[in-house]
């Protein structure tokens, strides 16, 4: 019988549970992120994103990116690629009943200090270059994943979207954007069409950047 | 990692697949299970000692009470797991953390 092809992220999930730590933390966020509190509300979702921020936090990258940035084939649209949308439980930390405009969600983020810094973090450090080798401007992965890793329980959760190619977009979108149109559209290619932090990704799920694995020393 | 209350009753680890559990979940989520595992001999007191002497002089009819058992006293964090359905699942309580004769 065919042996069936390697599930990044599956591989990924078995490390964390064998790892105290990860096992640990990653019961810690799913618990909150799956537990209906009322009949209006599938979960609390302040409490699913503050222990989503813990996990990111605590948990060593070798095993959180590990789920988070899992690479999966292209024909795999399936058992690999979903289990990693569901990394960060999206029905809760993700999903709303409606979508908000991308740049009225930009705004709510801004009211918020860990959100906004985060925010600013993400954009100066997957700033794409296309006339650099690595596709961005400051030519580190490890500081760009760690700043998209850090918008995970902010309201600018983002996650992958199911297509082809590696995308990620917060949950909004740039509809009724009036006269800001082409800045709100701006804005979300830089979570869409971002390929610095798409080179980044790849490299981290091909195993071929292995700086993200350790500490980078001070240069 | 190892708790010694009494001699003998101790913390023992084994590397499973969750479907291993036989709790009915499909998925392919792997975890280590400890348990505890071991005589509790050393830990008797005399309660024990006169429940062992009369279940042998059948003086309890056919009452057979529980002497000192080597149980866990704390249990393991939390186990999350995805199954096959894409549904996440907790277990709790599942694996012992802390062995102890009681």
């Amino acid at each position: 019988p065919a042996v069936a092809r390697d599930n990044n992220c599956l591989n990924a999930a078995k490390a964390c549970n064998l790892n105290d730590t990860c096992k640990k933390y990653r019961s810690s966020y799913i618990s909150p992120c799956t537990s209906r509190v009322s009949t209006a509300e599938v979960c609390n979702k302040r409490k699913c994103h503050k222990a989503l921020r813990q996990f990111f936090d605590k948990v060593p990258p070798k095993h959180s990116y590990g789920m988070l940035f899992c690479s999966c084939p292209l024909s795999d649209q399936t058992a690999c690629s979903e289990r990693r949308r569901q990394t960060i439980v999206p029905a809760c930390s993700y999903e709303e009943k409606q979508k908000p405009n991308c740049l009225e969600l930009q705004a709510s983020c801004k009211t918020n200090y860990i959100c906004r810094s985060r925010l600013a973090d993400f954009f100066v450090n997957c700033q794409p270059e296309p006339r650099s080798l690595s596709g961005c401007l400051k030519e580190n992965y490890a500081d760009c994943l760690l700043a998209y890793s850090g918008l995970i329980g902010t309201v600018m959760t983002p996650n992958y979207l199911r297509s082809p190619k590696i995308s990620v977009s917060p949950f909004c979108d740039c509809s009724n954007s009036g006269n800001n149109k082409d800045e709100c559209d701006k804005f979300t290619e830089f979570f869409t069409e971002n390929t610095c932090l798409r080179n980044a990704i790849q490299a981290f799920g091909n195993g071929t950047d292995v700086g993200v694995w350790q500490p980078m020393s001070p240069v | 990692r190892i708790s010694v209350h009494s001699r003998g009753c101790l913390l023992k680890e084994v590397h499973l697949n969750v479907t291993d559990l036989g709790l009915g979940y499909q998925t392919k989520e792997e975890l280590i299970f400890r348990y505890c595992s071991g005589p509790c001999v050393e830990a008797e007191t005399n309660y024990d000692k006169i429940l062992n002497n009369l279940t042998h002089n059948k003086k309890l009819d056919k009452d057979t009470p529980s002497r000192t058992c080597c149980r866990p006293i704390a249990f393991d964090d939390d186990l999350s797991f995805l199954d096959d359905n894409v549904v996440y699942h907790t277990l709790k309580k599942h694996s012992a953390r802390k062995c102890g004769c009681v």
